[in-house]
């Protein structure tokens, strides 16, 4: 890499770190309250849900898109967002309000399915896993809408849930909850990095990749429950924030090369500092609180046609 | 002799008296559960052919058909019943609204916004009805029991639902029964029924006394714990929903619930 290169990518690096800056600051100064410590408590708690959840979702997206070499794929496509919309649904009917466990069981184990389904048949894992997960998100929306046809007010946590939202109230159950799994999700997701090259060599061909000594199968399997697991912690917790896992990777791409080493890294700091920007602004547009998803693709849409158009 | 006389004129009256019942056969469809109680309470009882599966209470509502669910009541089912009035609940039925009205049946519509807005729907369907007495009395009872007590008002923020947080905006009855009752909305000033809330507000608004309407707990929230209604243990759950959610009757007994905690 030549001397001009280097200051280039230095570039995208120092503008991506300033855009990161601009969200937490943004998050953090901005809102209704004043500045006593409990609302700071809650804002710095805020800001750390943000980076975690955009940055989870952007690298989950962006090691699937390299997995299955389509870029169509997100982390919801495999079913995750709607099964824990279904067990968060159940558990609304059970408990009487949304509950994290019932969210993340009802995630996990339509991903199981997803998987037990996807190797029924033999042939190639990874294409079956992307139709099975579809089939299964929509199956798990019609058996939310029968759940939840007739309510009033468990349609607002269920609308809240789909599109995420990250103003959750802490319980000291949800407090534990987020502390455990930010921590599990680092770790998986250094384990995940760890594979860069592999990701690398698949998305040049499933041939290469085989000829290359990878199993692919194999690969896959371990790929897709770790990344399912991913997802599950972040919609149990703030719900399904849409678009960060299907664009984000790309805008990554875009701007660091098809290099996983360095894409990944990219997806998972540009993610926070997107979802960071639009619950900011989802905050303060208005003077009710928006769900956090629905900013993300209405700012997201133009960001990227940007991108795409000037990169 | 005597009988020839007695029995045609004793069958004549009974055709006039028939004809005197002046809603004898009018078929109402009750899309409101707090409509179905009104319904109910004024005596119309009998003109009731369909209710929602959420029409429980008083017990003989459960027993009348049932045409769907109340976000989604069948219009099918509604039209087999040949109504001569849906009463529907605005905004939420505003579509099976403009369909029935397509099929020239009659609509009455209810959306109150104020405790006023209440007393004129029951007065307006007892008219309809012909149970003028009936809803006159209704209104009379709900009057004297929910009144004003002229208490020292004190900060209270309610709880509808908990992720995301939901209370009590100026455009919902509600805000008037807890003012009725010596509270004061501390969302009252946002213009909407039931907006969704950020907890920096409700923390930096710090309410006396909290009333929850969720089984979910909520104590021991992160930073909650300098507002005064949690310091001071004022916060009130296990109230019977349906008493305050729906405008009916059963508001009163909702009132003295609220009374009671603004005592």
């Amino acid at each position: 890499m030549g001397l001009r290169n280097w200051r280039k990518y230095l570039n995208k690096v120092v503008l991506l770190v300033l855009i990161l800056i601009a969200g937490i600051l943004f998050e953090l100064f901005t809102g209704p309250g004043e500045f006593t410590g409990e609302i700071m408590q809650l804002r710095i708690l805020r800001v750390s849900l943000g980076i975690f959840a955009g940055g989870v979702l952007a690298f989950s997206g962006g090691i699937l898109q390299g997995l299955f070499g389509n870029p169509l794929v997100e982390p919801y496509t495999l079913g995750s967002a709607s099964g824990a919309a279904l067990g968060a649904s159940i558990g609304i009917v059970l408990l009487g309000y949304a509950n994290p466990a019932f969210s993340f069981l009802g995630s996990l184990m339509v991903g199981f399915l997803v998987l037990t389904i996807a190797r029924i048949e033999s042939g190639l894992l990874r294409d079956r896993l992307i139709l099975t997960g579809v089939v299964m998100s929509f199956l798990c929306s019609s058996l939310v809408m029968l759940i939840m046809i007739g309510g009033k007010r468990e349609l607002y946590e269920i609308i809240y849930l789909l599109m995420g939202y990250l103003g959750i109230v802490f319980t000291p159950e949800r407090r534990f909850i987020f502390l455990l799994i930010s921590i599990l999700s680092l770790f998986i997701m250094l384990y995940l990095y760890r594979f860069h090259r592999e990701f690398d060599i698949i998305s040049t061909g499933v041939e290469t990749a085989t000829s290359l000594g990878i199993d692919i199968q194999m690969f896959s399997i371990k790929v897709f429950i770790l990344t399912t697991l991913l997802v599950s912690f972040i919609v149990s917790l703030v719900g399904a924030i849409g678009f960060v896992g299907l664009v984000i990777p790309h805008s990554s791409r875009m701007l660091f090369g098809p290099r996983h080493i360095k894409n990944l890294v990219g997806s998972f700091f540009l993610g926070s500092a997107f979802v960071l920007l639009a619950d900011a602004m989802a905050r303060n547009l208005v003077v009710y609180e928006l769900p956090t998803g629905i900013i993300t693709s209405l700012i997201g849409v133009p960001f990227f046609i940007y991108l795409y158009r000037f990169k | 002799m005597k009988w020839r006389f007695t029995i045609p004129i004793l069958i004549l009256s009974f055709l006039f008296c028939e004809r005197s019942v002046p809603r004898q056969g009018f078929r109402v469809v009750s899309l409101s559960p707090a409509m179905t109680e009104v319904i109910f309470a004024i005596g119309g009882a009998d003109y009731l052919v369909g209710v929602t599966t959420y029409c429980d209470y008083p017990d003989s509502a459960k027993k009348i058909y049932k045409v769907g669910d109340f976000s989604n009541p069948s219009v099918e089912r509604i039209l087999s019943l040949k109504p001569d009035l849906v009463i529907v609940n605005i905004p939420e039925q505003r579509r099976i609204k403009e369909q029935l009205e397509k099929y020239g049946i009659r609509t009455f519509s209810t959306s109150p916004k104020s405790i006023d807005d209440i007393y004129k729907d029951i007065i307006n369907i007892g008219r309809i009805l012909k149970k003028e007495e009936g809803a006159d009395s209704l209104v009379e009872y709900m009057k004297a029991n929910i009144r004003d007590l002229g208490r020292k008002k004190r900060k209270t923020y309610i709880e509808i639902c908990a992720q995301p947080l939901i209370t009590i905006g100026r455009y919902s009855y509600l805000n008037e029964l807890i003012e009725m009752a010596g509270g004061e909305n501390i969302f009252g000033d946002l213009e909407k029924d039931y907006p969704v809330i950020n907890q920096e507000q409700v923390i930096m608004r710090n309410p006396d006394i909290i009333i929850v309407l969720h089984p979910e707990e909520i104590e021991g929230r992160l930073g909650w714990g300098r507002i005064s209604a949690i310091k001071n243990k004022k916060v009130y759950k296990n109230l019977n929903q349906d008493w305050l959610m729906r405008p009916g009757p059963r508001l009163v007994l909702g009132f003295k619930e609220l009374e009671k905690i603004f005592e």
